[in-house]
């Protein structure tokens, strides 16, 4: 355990280093909540409630998830894992005395722990600039079930992430792949408009799948909604979870051993 | 003139031959972008299931609205985007050299460098969501407001490549223009998914004026739905032609300021 706190003491620190990445990051938050203010604004002219929501509530929605989709960071760890094994430098993480998944665990938590400083000061900042009448719930139960539903969500996405890396073992250029898996789960995560506008038969699929559960769903217990499926989706993202590190545990054992490490 | 088209399909057969080489990559474009498009369509369906219209447009509108976009966008991948976001790295290493030596306009030369054919196909789906947006609507179009918006489409693929060399040309006075490549990417992305007619005030002026992506597909898609003024389209044509002059001669004066390898 002390390897791996290292391991994200140190990318903490190398976040240091980009601090204009940071800024951008931050300052970029405000593009999805521009998006909802302009867009929701136009629609609320004209209609008090939409689908359950106010516009409060709209814009707390899609400020919470931006937050959320900020500090999400593991679309990090399917890129660095498929140009490594398509470089040839992948060796470098089979050597060391850690395992590989927990390295990228580490490092992904590490990278989180410092943008979610900086992320949530800019979220504060762009809420008090818009001048929203920001809704949040009060309930310590459900803000505290929020927070592990968090957690679980990015380790998930951590390990989704690791296993989408590890095809480049087999088709070796898969850049092209994890940015339409990118423009997918942007919308399956409720990134793009809140679930519940879907229609309910679509919307009982998607509760199947993790991907409800990572960002959409604590979205909505913060606003004070959906709190009935809090127990859910911490059951739900737990057993999704353990599927893939044991899905990931096999592929590794199985691809590791036709990776060359010479890289084109 | 004759020379700089026949030079241009030179560059295109050599860059198909090298696309060639690479077929699991050759629609990659068109997915990623296809894919994103056809999101988009699904996030407007679902909010219009909900409303009757946004800020006064309907479905219909605005689905012609992102299938322009994307038509936009697909001609860029296909013709210039793969070329002209090459250029600050050129800058940066010195390798412009080689295009300032040779007896071909080096902007033109670098503009069609990279014709990217695996992205055509987007040129389809998007004429494919422009007519699916039409059905919507229900209007019938007549052969002069077909030709007007073809036109107007052309005007804004113009706009589009004068925005994307403005911003690629600020490395010549800065060695790191990220920021600027990053304001460009949050305003496109922007201006995608949100109709122009939404904007209002200081927006307005900042996406109709000084980074006009508001226009781009706002325009064409009121030709087309008959809700544009005379005035408004000659205020496009103006917008246009005013950058598409600074265009050429922002690049002149950034080449002024070129260092060859040191910068």
């Amino acid at each position: 355990m002390k390897k791996y706190l290292e391991i994200a003491k140190i990318l903490f620190k190398a976040q240091m280093a980009y601090r204009f990445d940071v800024a951008m990051t931050v300052l970029f938050t405000v593009t999805k909540i521009l998006f909802a203010y302009i867009l929701w604004g136009a629609i609320f002219a004209q209609n008090e409630v939409v689908g359950g929501f106010t516009f409060p509530m709209m814009l707390s929605y899609y400020i919470i998830s931006s937050f959320l989709s900020q500090i999400e960071m593991s679309d990090g760890v399917s890129r660095e894992v498929s140009e490594r094994i398509r470089g040839g430098t992948f060796s470098k993480y089979m050597v060391i005395p850690v395992s590989v998944n927990g390295y990228f665990i580490a490092q992904t938590f590490g990278t989180v722990a410092y943008y979610f400083i900086f992320v949530a000061i800019g979220t504060i900042l762009w809420v008090l600039l818009f001048g929203v009448g920001f809704v949040i719930t009060s309930g310590i139960l459900t803000i505290l079930s929020t927070i592990v539903i968090i957690i679980l969500g990015l380790l998930f996405m951590i390990q989704l992430n690791f296993f989408l890396g590890m095809l480049a073992f087999k088709f070796q250029d898969i850049e092209f792949f994890l940015m339409i898996k990118s423009n997918i789960v942007s919308f399956v995560t409720g990134g793009l408009v809140p679930l519940m506008l879907l229609p309910q038969s679509i919307v009982s699929v998607m509760k199947i799948f993790p991907f409800y559960y990572v960002t959409y769903l604590p979205s909505m217990l913060l606003i004070g909604k959906n709190e009935h499926e809090a127990v859910t989706g911490i059951i739900m993202l737990s057993v999704w979870l353990f599927v893939f590190v044991l899905l990931n545990k096999i592929t590794y054992g199985k691809m590791r051993v036709i990776y060359d490490g010479v890289g084109i | 003139m004759k020379n700089n088209l026949r030079f241009i399909q030179l560059l295109f057969k050599m860059k198909l031959q090298r696309q060639m080489m690479y077929p699991l990559s050759f629609f990659g474009a068109t997915l990623v972008d296809g894919s994103l498009f056809l999101l988009w369509l699904l996030m407007f369906e679902t909010i219009y299931r909900q409303v009757d219209s946004i800020g006064g447009w309907s479905q219909g509108q605005t689905t012609i609205f992102l299938g322009t976009f994307s038509l936009l966008n697909a001609i860029n991948m296909t013709v210039y985007f793969f070329g002209v976001i090459g250029i600050p790295g050129k800058i940066r290493d010195g390798e412009l050299d080689h295009y300032l030596t040779k007896p071909v306009n080096p902007l033109l030369r670098i503009t069609f460098e990279n014709i990217n054919i695996g992205s055509a196909p987007l040129i389809l789906l998007s004429i494919g969501i422009i007519v699916y947006g039409l059905s919507l609507t229900g209007i019938r179009i007549n052969v002069g407001t077909g030709l007007l918006y073809v036109f107007f489409v052309l005007l804004m693929v113009v706009l589009y490549y004068d925005m994307e060399v403005i911003i690629r040309t600020f490395p010549f006075f800065f060695i790191s223009a990220n920021g600027i490549q990053w304001i460009e990417e949050a305003a496109f992305d922007l201006c995608m998914r949100v109709p122009g007619v939404l904007f209002k005030g200081l927006f307005k002026v900042l996406f109709y004026f000084i980074l006009p992506y508001g226009i781009m597909a706002t325009i064409p898609t009121q030709i087309l739905t008959s809700s544009v003024s005379w005035q408004m389209m000659v205020i496009s044509i103006g917008i246009v032609l005013v950058f598409s002059v600074f265009t050429q001669w922002f690049w002149r004066f950034g080449l002024k300021h070129y260092k060859s390898a040191s910068s």
